[in-house]
């Protein structure tokens, strides 16, 4: 009875808090009520600011999660997939360890680091875009530009950075996946994140949703400085409209052309666009909602509950961190003023009729970044309506930073 | 320093003059490749704008008309820019063109005269469709 007790206490976490504090290891032992505190600052962001709460709410809890102090029956292990001591020899993971020895979560995981999430929310993404703004308006794709701007300035921004900084270690791999975040785009972030520098992962994921909540806050300032109030207050001419054969006829060809030119970026534009096809074509409805419902709920719970798993103390607290959320703003901004710049060029050689503003939703970020030029545009013109005319190089930024993702990838992995 | 060798460091580049360069490297070939696929991508939609849209005949005529607006209810001066977005969207859209081809020069009213059994069948109507 009392032997059976004993035992019972043992493989309680309390225990094994104890224990952290005996072994010395001041990092997991300080570390790790702090990562606590800090999932739960994020889990209040999510449900009382309602800070992207859909994925916020489960990185959170999956970082609650894995910070908790247990021995046995783990459910997360990060270091089966960045820990050198746990991969082959060849680097590759060891599946037969994450199969015999992993918890609910590794099992989850594996969905994240195979590449499997994130080409799916694209799938789900795709289905609920309407392209028809770009397809009527092809000059506003050329603004999709804006989001790869900022990814390459943050690039070497972290790059500096890391040969700057004593305690950064941004190597190439790091700097490209940091510099992503500028895409404004959490799949894509986290699909090269996870090839590139998957120990950033957690840092990277939760800075670039943050971001993304952020965007109603970040962007407005930046768009007035750099924009004069009668740019502002231009309107747009109405957009024509598209047939459905074009709009049938635009994912295939975008598909085509994107696996000609960027192979690398294929799984994530060939699922958008497919994902668009079935909207598009109206035979298979039920397709088209499964992807945008249930299949992506399903999902963004996998992808959020895992990327928040992986953030231990020791992966999380670090200088690191701080120097990717830095740059993370950074990345932001950068992207929103080549928006804004791509905008004011396109504006003074149009003559005056493309409003600037609608530069700055090229940074992706579908669709809060459209909304935030609709309101700026109105600010100055209450009659203005910019909304949809920021929805082409809206979905064109998803495009832009898709296509950077594949420019990366084939330059570094492998 | 070549993209390839900082490859091999697997780690931050010391030299932070090497560092710029590698990063100012990958900026340039990137953005080139971003800029080409997104200029062949806007090809390809003009290219699709002359094979599948609709040949539509310029509508750039401004239709000037004067509208007999048979306002059941007597309207306030202030709501006269409200009725006037009513007005020109009622006539866009029985002329099947734009708002923006529309200019409202001027609007009269005048009086229905129709008989109160009429007027009460027509409100009868709308309501019952409400």
């Amino acid at each position: 009875m009392l032997e059976s007790l004993i035992s019972f206490a043992q493989s309680t976490g309390i225990n094994a808090l104890i224990e952290m504090f005996k072994s010395g290891n001041m990092v997991e032992a300080i570390g790790t009520p702090i990562m606590l505190i800090i999932a739960c600052v994020l889990l209040y962001l999510a449900i009382v600011k309602k800070f992207e709460p859909l994925l916020l709410l489960p990185i959170a809890f999956g970082m609650l999660l894995t910070n908790l102090p247990v021995f046995s029956g783990a459910i997360m292990h990060p270091e089966f997939f960045t820990d050198p001591q746990f991969l082959k020899a060849d680097g590759s993971l060891d599946m037969g360890l994450i199969l015999h020895d992993g918890g609910l979560l590794d099992l989850l995981y594996l969905g994240v680091k195979l590449g499997i999430y994130p080409p799916l929310i694209f799938l789900g993404v795709g289905a609920m875009t309407d392209f028809a703004p770009l397809i009527s308006n092809p000059k506003s794709i050329l603004l999709g530009a804006a989001a790869p701007f900022g990814v390459f300035f943050t690039f070497i921004g972290a790059l500096l950075l890391g040969s700057l900084v004593p305690g950064i270690d941004f190597g190439i791999k790091e700097a490209a996946s940091i510099g992503i975040i500028g895409g404004a785009d959490g799949p894509t972030a986290i699909y090269v994140t996870k090839t590139l520098a998957a120990g950033l992962l957690p840092a990277i994921a939760v800075a670039a949703y943050s971001y993304m909540a952020l965007i109603p806050v970040i962007q407005p300032p930046i768009m007035r400085l750099m924009t004069t109030k009668k740019e502002r207050g231009i309107v747009m001419e109405q957009l024509r409209e598209v047939t459905k054969t074009e709009r049938i006829v635009f994912p295939i060809v975008v598909t085509i052309v994107v696996a000609l030119i960027v192979p690398d970026a294929l799984s994530l534009v060939g699922m958008l666009m497919l994902g668009n096809l079935m909207k598009e074509c109206g035979v298979v409805d039920r397709l088209s909602k499964t992807v945008q419902n249930e299949l992506m709920n399903i999902v963004t719970i996998f992808l959020g509950l895992t990327v928040g798993a992986t953030a231990t103390a020791e992966n999380f607290l670090s200088l690191n961190t701080i120097g990717i959320i830095a740059l993370g703003l950074i990345a932001f901004c950068f992207s929103t003023a080549g928006g804004l710049l791509l905008g004011k060029i396109m504006c003074k050689l149009s003559g005056g009729k493309i409003n600037p503003l609608i530069g700055a939703a090229g940074v992706s970020a579908v669709p809060m970044a459209a909304r935030v030029a609709q309101v700026e545009g109105q600010k100055e013109n209450p009659s203005n309506f910019l909304l949809m005319h920021a929805m082409g190089p809206n979905v064109a930024g998803v495009i832009g930073s898709a296509v950077a993702a594949g420019v990366f990838l084939s330059m570094f992995a492998g | 320093m070549t993209i390839q060798e900082a490859l091999m460091l697997n780690g931050p580049i010391p030299n932070a003059a090497d560092a710029l360069s590698v990063g100012l490297l990958v900026t340039v070939t990137g953005l080139i490749i971003v800029f080409s696929v997104l200029v062949i991508l806007m090809c390809v939609l003009v290219g699709m704008k002359y094979i599948f849209a609709p040949k539509t005949k310029k509508a750039e005529k401004t239709v000037e008309q004067v509208v007999t607006a048979p306002v059941v209810s007597a309207e306030n001066e202030e709501d006269e820019e409200e009725l006037i977005a009513v007005l020109t969207a009622a006539i866009a859209s029985s002329l099947n063109t734009s708002t923006y081809n529309l200019k409202i020069k001027s609007f009269k009213r005048v009086m229905n005269s129709a008989p109160a059994w009429n007027k009460a069948g027509l409100n009868d109507t709308i309501n019952s469709r409400f």
